[in-house]
């Protein structure tokens, strides 16, 4: 291969600057890095970002060879740049710094110098990089990807590479010296030495050729205020949890930022760095000790902050056909369910209205009235039954979730507290569990154990969505825009068959009408369930891994992105939709005032319903509430409230399903007035009591067979005999 | 041919030898270490290999070849070197090739840095602490196993340059030292051991005491107490099969060139320099951290590694070899008689009460065998309810434990010890390194938990840490990791065994209530009394058993699946109330360890109904107990 020469490489470059353009908005044609060379040229910018998709439009080749190179065509660039500036000076430059007015008496007296034709030894030349007052920076290009810190090796030194992770830790910024101006006491000529190194060693003697010819040993004195400093800055990155492999710890890699890049991050950032990663090399006794080792870093020239959650979007950005057919399959519904928690057997329904908390429905603001779309769900059990595990699981399949436990928390803990800054010494809050699951999802474990003080403290949070603090003279509103998952035991530890609903569940009205659903989840013997569950659980032991499932679950990460794809859908409820939905209200409001022991139907059961509607919308992807929607959300209602009453209904009433059916039908046809009903509405009353349309079938059958009713050829209508 | 000296005394010889043989060639590594693995498969190669476990690190000359039985503390970034490189005489102009694999030092002489032959390489540095907790016993089968030769090498610089300058004022506090140090070359000329470790205690511990850098350096152990040579491991290959908390055996070069420890002292001199922003990019504390003088914490340059599946000496090292099976199958002869004698002696410690002997046994072999998503399977962690309030059963319980398995630590649960010891490994950004916490330990070792000390009081935040960390070691086996801006999982497998008076506040998988059938009138005349009955034969035979019995496969045939199922769907029928998913995963557990102490590897229906019949025996004493205590739970 030949090499490379680099003067045509510097023509390219400079033609690049000078002739890239974009079409602007009015048709002109805008060039950036020409503007930019003008602001740069008047000290009104310093840093020059050169976007690398830029270049590539230019000249592809090009691109690769910065990438590979990065720290040579970083000094081309420069040079470049430098040369091109004074073309662009437009006007006189106001003086800035000391440096500045250093610099042009040091030009003037050089043009001085010329006239009386003095040659300058190559010690006395002014360095570029004293003169030069910008800075330059790559953008690596956009198809690039960031790459994982332990896949940064020794291949990719000298290259422009692009790492993420967490930053931990992150020095003073200091001065680096980055040209050293020396006087000579003698014969009063200015050296300069030009520095790359971290190391140098300070000259002593001065080279000018007054001295050497006269042998006077003259001695050279640093200068500061000719010396040329940049602003440097040593940060520590370390490894996201989630790029580790199980059972490692977690890397980190030294990144030195200088000029303009300094102080952009703070320990504790996620941030996007993109660099050359160099090797450091010793110089002295050091490089003896240090033997054979070279320590690397990466001299940034870039830095990114990002939060977790853009981070996670950009990651969803890029849902793929292949897997968008993957999920969006005949019953992506059941499937998706069945994904979440999928070792825990069993609960499909539970699991459904967990997904649909996770999608949460839409957030609406009519007129300053604020309706929450978080979607609250209360899950009540007996012990032992997974209750805690399905937390766990929604916690860690949530973007962004908080986990506490009823017990450990106090109402301070849950909203806000107001502290005492130890280094300041001022009132600070600090946002409790529920601030920080601000749009996420808040898991309270042991719900029941808590205090009642503080369970008062997230009324406000569940409908509101804010938390009002007024303590100590600090008085906040904060967002906490998050659904609620909480788990309780029953009153007595077990639920008690022998006694009242409200005696088992013993939480106030005022809470448990905010939450949309409410499931009791018990363990109640039988057979079908109890031989499925041992199947299961000696299959496990058997084979020691999960027993094959009829379908292929869905990856956490996966459904995490699908999620987040779902939640940028604001699904709308059709004006065709709501008398249906008005006539289905005023339905349950009238089964709740006959059957007084359920739990109270309000004006908020309405909402959970379009809630649960709006986020079956959402997870098709789709903008419009549909009816079939609607009957889902009243399914899920109808089952949630069923678990709660179910117990009794098997021992006090031993209905048969088709019996409820035929009850049902009957109600219907006789509010309408008539003998008769049409079908399709009459199955939807049904499929929204939380029938099967198999069960309302065979009810269908079953009473036709007795002669109750009729059904039409064209089974359309149903009449009553 | 080299002889037996050469590769263990100055095994960089034979890797010159290859390297110049082969040239630059990337094939000599591979022939290095295919090299040394033939050479320590000879016959009782390896113990000819002196282990830093056992030898004090001045006996061992630097550069030979030396084993390390470790546990994996702390991975630091990998390091590039130089694998290849140059150098220039100054005086003749010759270039020489050199490697650089296997040594921190370059050789003499001006290294030509761009050259063209150079080659960059790199390595990764783990930091290595020895087994924690690991028992007594297996030390000393080590070190009695062990016929390594080696002598106080006079010639060793470092170490008489160590004891002139900075040990002066210690040796009039160990007047004895120099005495053991004969002691030692005497000892080691009649081939005993024992001398030799008492050498190695004294001077650990005098390495811990030793005023040689301003604040001692924290050796970072897990365990409080604990001694021993902590070890950077430079590995070369493969190293990612290696995890955090494994336990390894390696083979390698000993490297304590005093130039580390100078550059060191030097750098520390430096850093108050200003001139050079480069030299604060690692703080102080990191350099402390990560290149402490080598006096203490010693370099071994890996040659060969491998996972240890147990450090039981008493068992072959790999159970999957030929000569292994067969001892495997002589020892499932006299299992059973094996078994008996186990139980009585169990039975007799644990005041005559044969079920909580019979599932102390089961808990000594559970193991964690696989992981369902989060949950793990196989771990059994026993409460062992019903102690009397003295802590000289549960002391002399442990002490029984301890003679049993390889490793093992008490942790006595006071509110003085929640509050102040740390349990979760945590990140120290400062130092660049994973500061260790007693619940870093490796795979199957034994915890005991002492609860019959806890007392009334307060916890504090570290406290209520430690207790959640518990809780989550025992329910999940996974510890998580404080990295101060996250956490992250770790799993482990660690057995953990609560005494408690009443049911302990931490969850367990099972509780048993002890019932004592006999009260000593002297508990700890009758405790000390037991140890000594047993003979040591017999005691070798409970230790094999147990390790052994934990490394056998298992499986459940599909009859006796289906029998379970029905018997299960049976049991719910008859009793909603009490009869759980859990219980049925508890009895499937009880089941597969009384099949596997049975040396049976399949479950048999008699097997699952002994196993049953246990459960209920143990649930019936707790009723009872229930009833006895009133409303306790």
């Amino acid at each position: 291969m030949a090499p490379k020469d680099y003067a045509a490489e510097k023509e390219k470059v400079k033609r690049f600057l000078q002739e890239f353009y974009r079409d602007g908005k009015l048709g002109k044609k805008e060039f950036p890095y020409r503007d930019q060379l003008v602001s740069l040229a008047h000290r009104e910018q310093v840093a020059l970002y050169i976007d690398l998709d830029d270049l590539g439009e230019e000249d592809p080749e090009l691109v690769d060879a910065v990438c590979e190179n990065a720290k040579r065509y970083g000094r081309l660039f420069a040079d470049a740049v430098h040369e091109l500036l004074p073309q662009y000076k437009e006007h006189e430059v106001v003086q800035k710094d000391v440096l500045d007015v250093y610099i042009e008496h040091r030009l003037m007296l050089e043009q001085r110098g010329r006239d009386t034709g003095e040659t300058r030894g190559s010690q006395n030349q002014y360095p570029p990089e004293l003169l030069r007052r910008f800075e330059l920076y790559f953008k690596a290009p956009s198809g690039s990807k960031a790459r994982v810190i332990r896949d940064v090796k020794a291949d990719c030194i000298g290259k422009l590479v692009t790492v993420r992770g967490i930053v931990t830790r992150v020095t003073e910024v200091k001065p680096m010296m980055v040209v050293a101006t020396y006087s000579c006491d003698q014969c009063g000529a200015e050296t300069y030495q030009p520095i790359q190194a971290p190391t140098f060693m300070p000259l002593i003697m001065c080279p000018s050729q007054e001295c050497q010819t006269n042998r006077s040993g003259g001695r050279l004195y640093l200068q500061s205020r000719g010396s040329k400093f940049i602003k440097f800055q040593e940060l520590k990155m370390q490894e996201h949890s989630d790029q580790v492999p199980v059972g490692h710890l977690p890397r980190s890699i030294s990144v030195a930022v200088h000029g303009e890049n300094t102080r952009l991050a703070q320990p504790g950032d996620h941030v996007s760095i993109t660099g050359v990663f160099l090797p450091l090399l010793r110089t002295g006794f050091r490089q003896i000790a240090q033997g054979l080792l070279s320590e690397t870093y990466l001299e940034a020239h870039r830095i990114i902050k990002m939060n977790k959650s853009e981070e996670d979007e950009q990651g969803s950005g890029e849902l793929t056909e292949e897997e968008l057919r993957q999920i969006t399959e005949e019953d992506f519904y059941d499937k998706l369910a069945a994904s979440i928690a999928p070792e825990i057997y069993g609960h499909e329904d539970v699991k459904k209205a967990l997904l649909l908390l996770l999608v949460g429905g839409v957030d609406r603001n009519p007129r300053g009235m604020k309706i929450r779309g978080n979607i609250n769900i209360c899950l009540m059990g007996d012990p032992g039954v997974a209750k805690s595990q399905l937390l766990s699981y929604i916690d860690r399949l949530a973007p962004r979730s908080q986990y506490t436990t009823g017990r450990g928390s106090s109402g301070v803990g849950l909203t806000a507290a107001v502290l005492r800054d130890p280094v300041t010494g001022e009132l600070a809050l600090e946002g409790g569990a529920l601030v920080l699951a601000d749009q996420g999802v808040c898991c309270i474990d042991e719900f029941d154990k808590m205090l009642e003080s503080d369970r008062t403290a997230i009324h406000e949070v569940m409908e509101q969505q804010t938390i009002s603090i007024a303590k100590a003279g600090v008085l906040a509103t904060l967002n906490a825009r998050c659904a609620i998952l909480a788990a309780a035991n029953p009153a007595y530890g077990r639920y008690n068959p022998k006694r009242s609903l409200e005696q088992n569940i013993q939480l106030p009205a005022a809470l448990l009408s905010r939450f949309d659903l409410l499931w009791l989840i018990q363990d109640r013997p039988d057979r079908d369930n109890d031989l499925r569950l041992a199947q299961h659980i000696t299959y496990v032991h058997q084979h020691s891994r999960q027993p094959p499932c009829g379908f292929q679950q869905l990856d956490m990460k996966l459904m995490r992105r699908y999620i987040t794809m779902c939640k940028s859908k604001q699904p709308a409820v059709p004006e065709a939709l709501s008398d249906y939905i008005t006539a289905a209200y005023v339905e349950m409001r009238k089964e709740a005032w006959a059957s007084k022991d359920t739990t109270y139907t309000s004006a908020r059961t309405l909402l959970g319903i379009l809630r649960l509607a709006g986020a079956l919308a959402r997870l098709r992807l789709v903008d419009v509430v549909e009816k079939e929607d609607i009957n889902e959300a009243m399914r899920l209602m109808e089952m949630s409230k069923d678990s709660l009453i179910g117990d009794k209904g098997q021992q006090t009433r031993t209905q048969r399903v088709a019996d409820v059916i035929f009850a049902a039908v009957r109600e219907l046809a006789g509010g309408a007035g008539g003998r008769s009903v049409r079908y399709a509405e009459a199955e939807q009353r049904c499929v929204s009591k939380g029938f099967t349309p198999a069960q309302f079938q065979a009810a269908l059958d079953e009473y036709e067979e007795l002669n109750v009713w009729q059904v039409n050829q064209a089974r359309t209508r149903i009449t009553f005999v | 041919m080299p002889c037996v000296a050469d590769w263990l005394n100055s095994p960089l010889g034979i890797v010159q030898g290859i390297f110049a043989q082969n040239g630059p060639n990337p094939d000599w590594e591979k022939k290095v270490t295919e090299y040394f693995r033939e050479k320590l498969k000879e016959n009782n190669a390896t113990n000819w290999v002196p282990s830093l476990n056992d030898v004090p690190l001045h006996y061992l000359k630097p550069n030979s070849l030396v084993k390390f039985r470790c546990m994996v503390q702390d991975m630091f970034d990998p390091e590039f070197y130089m694998g290849v490189y140059e150098t220039i005489d100054p005086n003749t102009k010759t270039r020489v090739l050199h490697f650089g694999k296997y040594r921190d030092v370059a050789e003499c002489g001006e290294i030509d840095l761009n050259s063209s032959q150079m080659v960059t390489l790199e390595r990764q540095t783990f930091y290595c602490v020895p087994v924690p907790g690991e028992s007594s016993w297996v030390k000393e089968a080590y070190v009695s196993a062990s016929q390594a030769r080696v002598s106080p090498s006079t010639s060793y610089t470092p170490s008489r340059h160590k004891r002139s300058y900075e040990e002066d004022e210690d040796m009039e506090l160990h007047p004895n030292k120099q005495k053991e140090q004969h002691m030692g070359s005497i000892g080691d000329t009649h081939g005993c051991g024992e001398p030799k470790r008492l050498e190695t205690e004294a001077s650990a511990g005098h390495q811990l005491i030793s005023p040689n850098c301003s604040p001692p350096l924290d050796l970072n152990f897990p365990l409080p107490g604990e001694k021993g040579p902590a070890c950077l491991v430079k590995v070369y290959e493969s190293w990612d099969n290696f995890k955090v908390n494994d336990t390894l055996e390696v083979y390698g070069i000993l490297s304590v060139d005093p130039v580390l420890s100078i550059m060191n002292n030097e750098e520390r001199e430096n850093s108050s320099s200003l001139l050079d922003p480069m030299e604060c990019m690692d703080t102080v504390e990191e350099q402390r951290v990560h290149s402490p003088p080598a006096s203490l914490v010693p370099r071994i340059h890996v040659i060969l590694a491998q996972k240890l599946q147990h450090i039981n000496p008493l068992l072959p090292a790999c159970l999957n070899e030929e000569e292994s099976k067969s001892f495997v199958s002589s020892f499932m002869l006299e299992l059973s008689p094996v078994r008996a004698e186990l139980l009585g002696f169990l039975t007799h410690a644990l005041l005559g009460d044969s079920l909580a002997a019979e599932y102390l046994i089961l808990h000594l072999i559970s193991t964690v065998y696989a992981r369902r998503d989060v949950l793990p399977l196989g771990k059994f962690s026993v409460n062992l309810s019903g102690c009397p309030r003295n802590s000289i059963f549960t002391e002399h319980i442990y002490r029984i434990i301890q003679q049993l398995v390889p490793a093992s630590y008490r942790l006595q649960m006071t509110i003085e010890n929640m509050n102040r010891s740390r349990f979760i490994p945590r990140k120290d950004y400062t130092a660049n390194r994973l500061v260790s916490g007693v619940l870093q330990l490796a795979s199957n070792t034994s915890l005991v938990i002492d609860e019959t000390l806890l007392e009334q009081g307060q916890l504090d935040t570290t406290g209520v840490h430690n207790v959640t960390a518990l809780g989550n070691l025992i329910t999940w086996q996974k510890v998580d990791y404080d990295f101060s801006y996250h956490q992250m999982e770790f799993t482990c497998n660690i057995n953990v065994l609560i005494t408690s008076e009443g049911r302990s506040l931490l969850p367990s998988d099972c509780q048993v209530h002890l019932q004592p059938q006999i009260i000593p009138p002297n508990m700890e005349e009758y405790m000390n009394s037991l140890l000594p009955t047993v003979l040591l034969s017999m005691l070798n035979k409970f230790r094999i058993y147990l390790s052994l019995l934990r490394l056998l496969d298992y499986s459940i045939s599909d009859e006796v699946t289906k029998a379970v199922e029905e018997d299960f769907v049976e049991m719910r029928k008859n009793d909603p109330e009490s009869i759980t998913a859990d219980d049925l995963h508890r009895t499937l557990l009880v089941a597969r360890f009384l099949s596997l102490s049975a040396g049976q590897t399949t479950l048999s229906r008699e097997r699952w109904l002994r196993a049953k019949q246990l459960e209920a025996l143990r649930k019936a004493r707790l009723q009872q107990q229930k009833c006895v205590n009133g409303n306790e739970f």
